[in-house]
């Protein structure tokens, strides 16, 4: 087994040391970080997702492989940035106010992370000129908001006036998701996208930067 | 609860076939106060309100079962403020407690709260003495003791990501400090039967329980449960709304006979998974049809879950869930209406 599959192995089996050993062994012998990225930890954050989407997969599992994650990108982060790397897509990320749960939003981080993407994570009871000042500050190309409560719901609605007001809601796609989230409500508040659960919010996230992408094209085309 | 409903309650656990099906609901502060046209702070702080909504509630729907019925809650808060957590208020939103234990290694130190004294628990007892005779005078009694489970006390206590993944990293501590909750549920329990002999279930509500594997739900979730619910009672209640597939098959031998579950499985395969030994309260879904839908979609919802579902014993037709904020009148009217039209 290649030291890169071992760490795809290591991450899976939320064995952080393991996965740290592989991430060493790789790069001794020469393989390229972003490899590590590709090859490795995000097919295996993918796998995990996945299967925690079909219930294959329990929420201490996908902590002990995001710790994991975590931890080797101590390691590449520093190599990733040396060569110029760019991430997939910069994410900032946040339960909103009033909402002190964050475990969803932690799962979400850690499958983003191990996708590629450069997590933000502004934490729990985030209020909105937060998000605005990160979004001016960090310049994502999404912004995720998670709630667990009915009662903070409201709050995701603000977050977005907050970030209209503020003139930068033309710059990020904001994608929803928490326990009382519905697809329904994210389209009644202008939102860009759902995410019923952790293992699908990567996919989102994908989506949003591709349909990004491509409108981006027609436009280019259009003029 | 009155004596009719009780006993609809236990003959249905019991395993008989009651014609029309009993509808039950749990309803506490998410539904039960801005429905009846109060805040929540106000429905928690004001007795008479208490009282007075929830008379409200068994007035306006006098057919439908109320579980635990008269629950004198606060919030999530409850048991968590007997550890010391800090409790936020606000004034239309559910109290959140603030975490206790900043360290998996703070579980050494933490102690057993007295439920006699400590945190809320005996605002929780006092409210229901005041009230007690009121409930009675309203052919009503308090039939069940009710508590936050064992996991779900440690996730307020630590932190539920940081408890999920000490279960993994520093598993010994982690059984301790479900050792103590537990021996702090087993307590509390006991008191609550103790000031009111009316009560003959215990309810337990536990999401935490629905995250974990079954192999983990084996090491730290059944031992416990099993004896936070091993009591002499007859109706012995468990709500848990998250994916409960792992852990469903085992849950007969925690000693529940009684489950409210989510919406991620439907009545026949919680049947398959659970057996014949425990009642289903479910599942319609609480928010995106019992509180958004229209009646019409409420009554659609409750005869699909009826003629999908090929049993009618131990069966209690209910929503995935507690009765959630928002439910207007008239669905939990089509959803009772629909219930006794369709199970004569």
């Amino acid at each position: 087994m290649s030291d890169v599959s071992s760490l795809g192995e290591a991450i899976q089996n939320g064995d952080a040391k393991a996965a740290v050993a592989a991430a060493r062994r790789a790069l001794e012998s020469g393989a390229d970080p972003m490899s590590l990225v590709s090859d490795g930890i995000s097919p295996a954050m993918t796998e995990m997702g996945r299967q925690f989407g079909d219930g294959d997969c329990f929420v201490p599992e996908l902590l002990m492989a995001a710790r994991a994650t975590k931890e080797v990108f101590v390691i590449l982060r520093p190599l990733l940035s040396q060569k110029g790397t760019q991430p997939v897509a910069r994410v900032v990320l946040g339960t909103v106010r009033g909402d002190l749960h964050d475990i969803g939003k932690n799962l979400v981080a850690a499958l983003l992370e191990g996708g590629g993407f450069e997590v933000t994570d502004l934490g729990v009871d985030v209020p909105p000129e937060r998000f605005v000042a990160a979004v001016e500050d960090r310049k994502p190309e999404i912004v995720g908001l998670s709630a667990l409560l009915t009662t903070t719901l409201p709050a995701m609605k603000a977050t977005l006036e907050a970030l209209r007001t503020a003139g930068v809601r033309g710059r990020v796609k904001v994608m929803i998701g928490g326990a009382p989230v519905t697809a329904s409500y994210a389209e009644a508040i202008g939102a860009d996208g759902y995410a019923e659960n952790a293992g699908t919010a990567v996919g989102l996230a994908r989506r949003l930067i591709g349909a990004d992408a491509a409108s981006r094209a027609k436009g280019e085309q259009a003029t | 609860m009155n004596q009719e409903q009780w006993e609809t309650l236990v003959a249905v656990v019991r395993g008989e076939t009651r014609t029309p099906l009993p509808t039950g609901f749990i309803i506490d502060c998410p539904w039960l106060p801005n429905w009846a046209g109060h805040t929540i702070l106000d429905y928690f702080t004001d007795e008479r309100m208490f009282l007075e909504d929830n008379l409200k509630a068994i007035r306006t729907f006098p057919s439908a079962i109320f579980l635990p019925g008269f629950w004198s809650e606060y919030g999530m808060c409850t048991e968590p403020s007997a550890f010391g957590a800090a409790s936020v208020w606000e004034q239309n939103e559910f109290p959140f407690a603030k975490k206790v234990l900043r360290s998996p290694a703070e579980v050494d130190a933490l102690e057993k709260p007295n439920p006699r004294k400590d945190g809320l628990l005996p605002f929780v007892i006092k409210r229901l003495q005041h009230l007690e005779p009121e409930i009675e005078r309203a052919g009503h009694k308090i039939r069940f003791a009710v508590a936050r489970g064992p996991l779900n006390i440690a996730t307020f206590l630590m932190g539920a990501t940081e408890f999920l993944t000490a279960i993994k990293t520093e598993p010994e501590r982690m059984h301790h400090l479900l050792g103590i909750t537990t021996d702090f549920l087993v307590d509390w329990i006991a008191y609550q039967r103790e000031c009111f002999p009316s009560i003959d279930g215990i309810l337990l509500l536990d999401d935490i329980v629905g995250f974990v594997s079954r192999r983990d739900f084996e090491s730290f979730g059944l031992p416990y449960l099993k004896r936070s619910f091993d009591a002499d009672v007859t109706v012995k209640f468990f709500h848990n709304d998250a994916p409960c597939k792992a852990c469903a098959p085992c849950l007969p031998d925690a000693g529940i006979n009684l489950l409210n579950f989510g919406v991620q499985h439907t009545l026949s395969e919680m049947r398959a998974w659970t057996g014949e030994k425990i009642a289903l309260l479910g599942n319609v879904p609480p928010r995106d049809v019992l509180a958004a839908g229209t009646p019409a979609d409420v009554t659609r919802a409750v005869t699909e879950m009826l003629n999908a579902a090929d049993f009618r014993s131990r069966l209690i037709p209910s929503c995935g869930g507690g009765m959630p904020p928002g439910v207007p009148t008239e669905n939990i009217e089509a959803f009772i209406a629909t219930v006794a039209a369709l199970t004569r």
